[in-house]
């Protein structure tokens, strides 16, 4: 059989040949590959991305969005989902791609290979990424696992980790209030958040692994869950009310990408309930909480090969690590410093963040 | 759950009425602190200036995680307002609603709303097409509907018992085009209907000619 005699390839647009994406592909890997620790990713790619693609023809909008909008609208309907879930292994969501993109298969067979072998999902409603990075952060106070260190080791870290904690949320408070937030509004929010952690270390809280699984079942009482995650979207708010000329260049409109202010942007993409978060809301959340972050890129998008070194993988995962500077003059104010170094690992796919762990089950 | 947003409503009751400076207030209707009445007046400068204009409130069951629910009691002439049911077209008391508004806040925003007409993303379609085709005549009804339903100025000045209200002023047209037709043979209130519903205002009035009305009339 002649090559002729193959039937002819189905025209097919290929987001990955556009050459403003594959621009900002290559940006992304040289400045946040996974062997440079450049701190801070800059804003900048994500946030442009709007006004690029609204000069694209729109065949090429529609294979661009179009796995991102099945994405979504499978997460919509998915409201029996637990608001955080208990760990799986990462094999049940490779079941799940089996059949779809070979790109996402073989980038989760690169995140397994690496460890990655859990992930705790959460529901995708919008409020996602802040109910992700509020479950790992308290979970980063707590000891990781019960084998390298003695139980009483382990519990006096998790006091000291936790208190400050504590005391560090508290104090945040002043800064909701100097950007004009009523006390009235947050302070159920902020009562509930500190009532979570003190109940982590409270005496009757018990051995690690069932103050695990304690946390899990508070995080799916929805008035503690979302009232957690209501007072890190103040956080964020207020973070960027306070300080405008670090954000105001990079607030764009999600749908339309029209620059926007700093209070209608806060008000209709960072207070509004089930508003999804995007670069410049975790910038500044991983800034107020004085967190740093690490955020594997499940994208199902082929690495060019003219873009990465020859030795590294086609479908490797770009972890994006948000990291604090304030950390180090601050380091004593309840900085979320994992008690075995792991620190916050949060998994997205497009449209959705969950959360990354190196054990299987709880 | 409820716990929690009864201390809310609590706070936020108190809140608003130790602020003396502020022109918006709650009130109970029931005894139920999860339904509510909030007033407010009409804001200077406007149609509505000199009402009184008075909000059904209900907290939902998730609430502050769910808007509020609000609607006119009293009877608005607005774009965004539905001039049957009270119901409300405000992006706040939807999709961009967020647990740091309080009903004190929304209120005001209400009283905004007042100010502000958004005309294409309109409650009341036929409203907003009387907006759009004369601002003018659509401000006249918005005042007369004031003095009528929210007590604003110049109800003195009416003749008659106050329960008599000019229809033809309340639907927004002029007296000669519906008399014009009601001599024709139609009953009046229909007549005040038709020209109602096919706007003819302004602008708009040598566009639609008198076979196309009679058409509507006989209908």
């Amino acid at each position: 059989m002649s090559e002729s005699d193959l039937p002819p390839q189905p025209p097919r647009l290929k987001s990955a040949d556009l050459p403003d994406i594959e621009g900002t592909d290559h940006d992304f890997e040289n400045s946040v590959g996974p062997d440079h620790n450049t701190g801070v990713a800059p804003p900048g790619w994500v946030i442009t991305e709007p006004t690029d693609i609204s000069t694209l023809p729109p065949s090429s909008l529609f294979d661009l969005t179009q796995p991102v909008m099945d994405e979504s609208a499978f997460f919509e309907e998915d409201t029996q989902r637990p608001l955080i879930s208990l760990l799986e292994p990462m094999t049940v969501l490779r079941t799940e791609y089996e059949n779809g993109n070979q790109v996402f298969v073989k980038q989760i067979d690169w995140l397994i290979d690496r460890g990655w072998v859990g992930i705790r999902r959460t529901r995708g409603d919008g409020d996602c990424f802040y109910r992700s990075l509020a479950y790992a952060y308290i979970s980063s106070l707590l000891p990781q696992s019960s084998r390298s260190q003695p139980q009483q080791q382990q519990d006096d870290t998790s006091i000291i980790n936790v208190t400050k904690a504590i005391s560090y949320l508290e104090s945040t408070s002043a800064l909701l209030e100097s950007v004009g937030f009523q006390k009235l509004v947050f302070e159920d929010f902020l009562d509930l958040f500190v009532g979570v952690l003190k109940g982590l270390i409270s005496p009757s809280a018990g051995e690690g692994g069932r103050v695990r699984a304690k946390l899990v079942e508070e995080f799916n009482v929805a008035e503690v869950s979302n009232s957690i995650v209501m007072y890190l979207r103040l956080l964020t708010s207020a973070e960027i009310r306070s300080n405008p000329d670090n954000y105001e260049p990079f607030l764009f409109h999600p749908e339309t990408g029209e620059q926007m202010n700093t209070r209608d942007f806060c008000e209709g993409f960072v207070e509004a309930c089930g508003k999804e978060a995007d670069h410049v809301q975790i910038t500044a959340l991983t800034k107020a909480l004085k967190v740093d972050i690490k955020v594997a890129y499940l994208d199902g998008r082929i690495r060019s090969p003219s873009s990465s070194s020859p030795s590294s993988h086609l479908a490797d995962v770009d972890f994006v690590e948000f990291v604090n500077d304030e950390g180090i003059e601050a380091g004593d104010k309840g900085k979320g410093k994992a008690v075995d170094g792991e620190g916050i690992i949060l998994l997205y796919r497009p449209g959705h963040y969950d959360i990354l762990e190196r054990r299987l089950e709880d | 759950m409820s716990d929690a947003r009864l201390r809310r409503v609590n706070k936020e009751i108190a809140d608003c009425k130790n602020d003396k400076a502020s022109s918006v207030t709650i009130d109970l209707i029931d005894n139920s602190p999860f339904h509510l009445k909030g007033s407010f007046t009409g804001p200077e400068g406007t149609p509505y200036e000199g009402g009184h204009f008075e909000v059904d409130i209900v907290i939902p069951e998730s609430y502050p995680f769910q808007p509020v629910k609000m609607k006119f009691i009293t009877k608005v002439y607005h774009p965004n307002v539905s001039s049957a049911s009270g119901a409300i077209c405000l992006d706040i008391l939807k999709d961009a609603w967020s647990p740091v508004l309080t009903l004190k806040s929304t209120l005001i925003s209400l009283q905004s709303l007042l100010c502000s007409p958004e005309p294409n993303d309109p409650q009341d379609a036929e409203v907003a097409k009387h907006y759009m085709t004369s601002k003018t005549s659509f401000e006249e009804t918005a005042r007369y509907w004031t003095m009528i339903y929210a007590g604003g100025p110049g109800k003195e000045g009416l003749k008659g018992s106050p329960g008599l209200r000019d229809e033809v002023a309340m639907a927004g047209l002029e007296k000669a085009h519906v008399d014009k037709f009601e001599a024709l043979g139609f009953d009046r209130s229909k007549v005040i209907d038709v020209l109602r519903r096919l706007n003819y205002r302004g602008a708009n009035v040598p566009k639609i000619n008198d076979d196309r009305i009679v058409e509507e009339l006989l209908k």
